[in-house]
């Protein structure tokens, strides 16, 4: 009898175990006892931004990124990268914190009557950190510097529409044919297309002027490590990879008012926003992003002491859509998608409220352009879904394509759609993470349908970059059998739409360009639903405002250090 | 002796340049690494310029001979993302690695020793029956969990800050390398205390032994002596092989702790599609791998002279 | 002694990479050794009285066997649909309707693991028979046949014991795409080689014996030989070694998820449940997100190196 002790035990655990869970599935409802997490109305409101008061000299300031790609306006191409080049460099014109353009080292420009010809008058006796003047030469130098083809920059493309460009990019010309640099403080340059915004381009990074020891980035890689610029601040030694990056105060910069700051500390964090929250925590940073769990916590610190912004920023988080291929081959389609998210309880329950429902494509941030409810069906209307999935044929158990990137946070909000569009709509969701490079490839072919996670961020402050690369015809970039190339992957396609850009771009004056925007806005977002907002990008930040005054965030959501100054 | 060597060494090239080019085949299911910056995909004019640039223009077999010529010139070739000499990054993360892999050695060795031989030659006491348990337990945990509970609860006290510095500030060596070097110990330090008691057990009952205690030497220089000495050698052959795992890079433990080590790059380079730095790293970790089984191999031709005769 | 042991089989397995320590070798046991104990009858009931004495093993085995039939009857016994999110109610704590709380989607944890655990056994069984499949199959004919066919099986072991065990698996999970089916591929490819040595090295020792040379001077085909004389006998450790390999699996599995590899990520994995838990860290009082999913890891693999272990040393007296 004792052999078959172990096996009794056995069995009685099991059944032990079998009655501890309950004996039929139970259904997933009831709400939290926790607060916050049922609030009404989603997305927490923008902090005010400090008014600038006179500082002084001393101090430093410490905060921590991710390692970047480059912080050579050659190649920087994300958050951290342009953090660095622009407090190292800057342009003919720069963009404010809430994206106006300004003057930078260009105290004005003209233009011809069809916008392809600028002319930029530049200031006088400004410098480079190795004391070097900075003429027209210097921005001919640094603009070749990235379109040639040895430097291979792969932000090369900003540059694009400047005459010459191609050739360079071919590797069959050494010089922009375009760009003239013959009168040292003027800067004359032809475009192969009318463009009446180029002044606003020339803010980013990729369009700073170099000085004559730069060489090329292929071969001066020491430069590339330490780049000598002609902004606020200038690098103390070289980028420590890994490790961290020590800027300086340059005290000849005259473009705009210098800086207050003796130095900046940018130590290379690998845990990204956990370190710099760890980080802002205990004292050893002063500007710090959270990771998103955290961020209902940290406000409800941070937030009443004064050392908490929230922005919205230049970008959009949408989902794009395959307007081309069944099942979302109409607009109906599309809206009953839309109409079925209910993204207030996505925003309350996967980014605890800290998130704004976005009702357009281009973001609040462009405060002219920015038209609120102009995507009419962006909310949750779940008997109107219905109705228009029936028109459209969006039948129960119809398939749909859905697939994002992994390893970028996006797993838990992207289960919630899948999850509403199959309890709302009925649809059998197939939900795929993949990594990044396949899902951009997935969106390029030919046959590919459903939705897919985006987001786009603007480079220059101007509504036509998100409405031009996103939806115009020029930017797919292919035939209907051939794989997209450019960013329009979803293959929107409008006449109508096409021509108010062309016009638009065509327009000298800055209120009648907007409007033209707005109304291609309205055909592709309000009409045509060519792709579907989800939420405005929305920036959190801690900063140390015990310490620090001027702490605001830049239009490329880093801290603005220039005007940033000890207490 | 030398013909077994020369065996053994035309064998390991061979794995090798296998395993090499599987890897460069394989690599090319990660995925096209010019595809794009952030959202924003490249252009295709810029992705042919980048493809001509890093040789990706080629054909396959071509880009396998390249690297497989400038491999044997000490060339590794430029990283994708940042475009610097891989060599340099192996430069910082290699001894990073080698340091780590050195502690958990050492850690690996002080333990499991100790561990095995008390347990061997107080065999059936509290002691014996202690190491019995905690070894079961060691070996049973994956590493991954280990990892995982270590940087979850013991990090953020006494000597191991959690909390980030600033660069500036230098940190003492022990902060960053201790844990993770612990919780890759843990498991090798339990397999060289189960090895050394069971060897030593079994080395205690040999005839030379019991002569030696016959001829009234004292416990101690019988164990020291006779029974360490020749106990040890399983011991030995264990830490030559974990010593090739580990400096093989510890992709899950340097990764757990953000360890910047060669096993972390790694995986950072692959979440970038960096396919030089990959090749680079795994090329290395086969060597480091095959090299030191070689040299086990020829370790016990050399003690054991039946196996070189086969 | 004519078949000394290789002495690249006292290479380390590919799978105790994962594990980032050369420990499965100790496991394997010397070849050589068996030969001669194949006393073919009443093997199996001297396996089982020794295994029987040893405590922890059947501690293991009780467990084990509980772990299977949870996993058997987890449709039955979840309270919730593993995959039924609530956003009204994410990150509940324990208790109350969630015994073991709510993810960040608001899914049951509890019915999370459950789900978990039978795809990890899944996993697990699953790579151990294949990986046993391939590598017996492939190791026989090695073993038997020799000189050419050896050469060539062994060079490749090699080659896949020296390749990167998460490269290669990350490698295989990319071809295929990602999945349940994937990861076992991936983890048979790279667990066959161990069993494939072992597997030969039984067979260089049986193929010599009396009994196989008699089988062999009566006119018996090679065919017959191996699977009737020397393939009951050479199985044995080969299972039961294989049988580790259950838990090396299921902890190979958790470590792809972790780093992001493997199941999809909406998937109740316990690697992924674990990564998504560890996300939560600076939250105070939500840690039970990862400790929950962690703790079921090494419950199993404990349960299965117990049993492991009971097995090695029931086959093994010496090393007692």
């Amino acid at each position: 009898m004792r052999k078959k002790a172990w096996l009794r035990t056995a069995a009685g655990l099991t059944a032990a175990a079998l009655v501890l869970t309950a004996c039929s599935q139970k259904e997933n409802t009831g709400t939290s006892e926790n607060e916050g997490a049922s609030t009404p109305s989603a997305g927490w409101p923008e902090t005010a931004v400090p008014e600038l008061k006179e500082g002084k000299k001393g101090g430093t300031f410490q905060l921590a990124i991710t390692e970047p790609t480059a912080i050579d306006p050659y190649n920087a191409q994300e958050s951290e990268g342009i953090l660095v080049a622009t407090q190292l460099f800057v342009g003919l014109t720069t963009v404010t914190y809430d994206g106006k353009t300004e003057p930078g080292v260009a105290d004005d420009w003209e233009t011809n009557d069809d916008c392809t010809e600028w002319t930029f008058n530049l200031k006088t006796g400004t410098k480079f950190h190795n004391g070097e003047e900075v003429n027209s030469e210097s921005f001919k130098r640094g603009w070749e510097r990235v379109a040639a083809k040895d430097s291979a920059s792969e932000v090369a493309y900003h540059l694009d529409g400047i005459e010459g460009f191609d050739e360079m990019q071919a590797g069959t010309a050494t010089a922009l044919s375009g760009v003239d640099a013959s009168d040292p403080a003027k800067l004359v340059v032809k475009l192969t297309d009318p463009n009446c915004e180029f002044y606003i381009r020339t803010s980013h990074t990729v369009f700073s002027p170099m000085p004559s020891t730069a060489g090329s980035p292929a071969t001066n890689t020491a430069f590339v490590d330490q780049p000598i610029g002609n902004g606020p601040f200038m690098m103390d030694g070289p980028w420590q990879h890994d490790v961290g990056i020590k800027l300086k105060r340059f005290d000849d910069y005259t473009v705009q008012d210098p800086a207050y700051l003796d130095t900046v500390e940018i130590t290379i964090a690998p845990n990204g926003s956990q370190d710099e929250y760890a980080g802002f925590q205990n004292g050893t940073f002063d500007w710090a992003r959270m990771p998103t769990p955290v961020l209902q916590q940290a406000r409800s610190t941070y937030e009443p002491q004064g050392q908490w912004i929230t922005r919205n920023t230049n970008g959009m988080n949408y989902l794009l859509t395959m307007v081309t291929q069944k099942p979302l081959d109409s607009a109906k389609a599309r809206k009953a998608i839309s109409l079925a998210i209910d993204r207030d309880s996505i925003i309350n329950g996967v980014f605890k409220g800290s998130q704004t429902p976005s009702t357009s494509l281009i973001p609040p941030v462009f405060t002219e352009a920015y038209q609120e409810g102009v995507c009419g069906d962006c909310h949750y209307d779940l008997d109107e879904a219905k109705k228009l999935a029936k028109e459209a044929g969006l039948t129960e158990g119809t398939e749909l394509t859905f697939q994002f990137n992994v390893d970028a946070g996006h797993e838990e909000w992207c289960a919630a759609v899948k999850d509403q569009l199959e309890t709302n709509l009925g649809l059998t969701v197939n939900m795929n993470g993949v990594q990044f490079t396949d899902l951009l490839n997935n969106e390029q072919q030919p046959g590919a349908s459903g939705i897919y996670r985006a987001a786009w961020g603007a480079d220059y402050p101007t509504p036509g970059n998100f409405l031009e690369p996103l939806l115009s015809t020029g930017a797919i970039g292919a035939e209907d059998n051939e794989p997209v190339t450019g960013d329009n992957r979803g293959r929107y396609s409008n006449k109508k739409f096409d021509d108010l850009l062309a016009d638009a771009l065509k327009e000298k004056d800055d209120a009648k360009r907007i409007t033209l925007y707005q109304q291609a806005e309205k055909i592709a977002i309000g009409d045509d639903q060519a792709l579907i907002p989800l939420w405005n990008r929305t920036q959190h930040r801690l900063a140390n405002t015990k310490d620090f005054i001027n702490v605001r965030m830049d239009f490329h959501e880093d801290p603005d250090l220039r005007v940033i100054s000890t207490k | 002796m030398g013909k077994f060597v020369i065996r053994r060494a035309a064998q390991a090239i061979m794995v090798v340049i296998a395993a090499t080019m599987l890897l460069f085949l394989g690599l090319f299911v990660l995925g096209d690494p010019f595809a794009s910056t952030g959202d924003k995909v490249v252009p295709p004019a810029t992705q042919a310029i980048l493809r001509e640039k890093f040789g990706m223009d080629q054909s396959v077999p071509m880009q396998y001979l390249t690297y497989l010529g400038n491999l044997f010139t000490g060339d590794l070739g430029i990283d994708l993302n940042q475009r610097r000499p891989v060599a340099d990054m192996l430069g910082v993360a290699l001894p990073n690695s080698a340091r780590l892999a050195l502690i958990a050695i050492i850690i690996d060795i002080v333990i499991g020793v100790a561990a095995g031989i008390i347990a061997a030659v107080w065999r059936y006491s509290v002691w014996d029956v202690l190491v019995t348990i905690l070894t079961t337990l060691a070996i049973g945990l994956p590493t991954f969990v280990i990892g995982v509970w270590l940087r979850q609860t013991v990090s953020g006290f006494w000597i191991f800050p959690q909390v980030p510095r600033t660069f500036t500030e230098l940190a003492p060596w022990y902060t960053e390398v201790l844990l993770p070097a612990f919780t890759l110990a843990i498991v090798d330090a339990a397999f060289i205390a189960r090895l050394m008691r069971g060897s030593m057990l079994e080395v205690l009952r040999a005839d030379y032994i019991r002569t030696a205690r016959a001829k009234g030497l004292g416990e101690r220089t019988v164990i020291m002596k006779h029974a360490f000495r020749n106990s040890i050698i399983p011991v030995v052959t264990y830490i030559g092989i974990s010593i090739g795992v580990l400096l093989g890079g510890a992709i899950i433990t340097e990764t757990i702790f953000q360890y910047n080590g060669i096993g972390f790059l790694l995986y950072r380079s692959i979440l970038q599609q960096n396919q030089p730095v990959i090749m680079a790293i795994v090329t290395y970790a086969v060597l480091a791998y095959v090299a030191l089984s070689m040299i086990v191999d020829i370790l016990y031709a050399y003690l054991d002279p039946r196996i070189r005769l086969s | 002694m004519t078949t000394t042991p290789d002495p690249a089989d006292t290479t380390t397995s590919a799978q105790s990479v994962i594990v980032e320590s050369a420990h499965a070798d100790p496991f394997a046991p010397p070849e050589g050794e068996t030969k001669g104990k194949t006393k073919a009858r009443g093997q199996l009931a001297d396996i089982w009285r020794r295994f029987k004495r040893n405590k922890l093993a059947m501690v293991g085995l009780v467990v084990v066997g509980i772990l299977i039939v949870l996993a058997l009857v987890q449709p039955f016994i979840s309270p919730y649909d593993p995959y039924d999110q609530n956003l009204l109610n994410t990150l509940a704590s324990p208790g109350g309707d969630h015994i073991m709380g709510t993810d960040a989607l608001g899914r049951d944890l509890y019915s999370g693991l459950l789900y978990g655990l039978k795809l990890a056994l899944l996993v697990g069984v699953s790579t151990m028979l294949g990986s046993m499949f391939v590598g017996v199959a492939l190791g026989a004919l090695a073993g038997y046949r020799g000189r050419f066919s050896d050469g060539i099986i062994m060079r490749v072991t090699d080659i896949f014991l020296a390749f990167p065990y998460l490269i290669g698996a990350l490698l295989v999970v990319r071809t295929f795409g990602s999945g349940v089916t994937q990861v076992i591929i991936a983890l048979v490819v790279l667990g066959w080689p161990t069993a494939a040595r072992l597997m030969r090295g039984q067979m260089l020792a049986l193929r010599e014996s009396e009994y196989v040379e008699a089988a062999r001077s009566i006119g018996a085909s090679d065919w017959r030989i191996v699977t009737r004389h020397i393939m009951p006998n050479a199985i044995q450790p080969v299972f039961i070694y294989s049988f580790t390999s259950i838990g090396v699996a299921v902890v190979a599995m958790a470590s792809l998820a972790y780093l992001g590899v493997g199941v999809p990520p909406d998937t109740p994995e316990w690697g992924r449940l674990i990564n998504q838990g560890i996300e939560q860290v600076q939250v105070p009082g939500k840690d039970y997100l990862w400790i929950f999913p962690s703790l079921a890891i090494c419950i199993t693999t404990l349960a299965f190196a117990f049993v492991a272990d009971g097995l090695r040393d029931a086959l093994d007296p010496k090393l007692r």
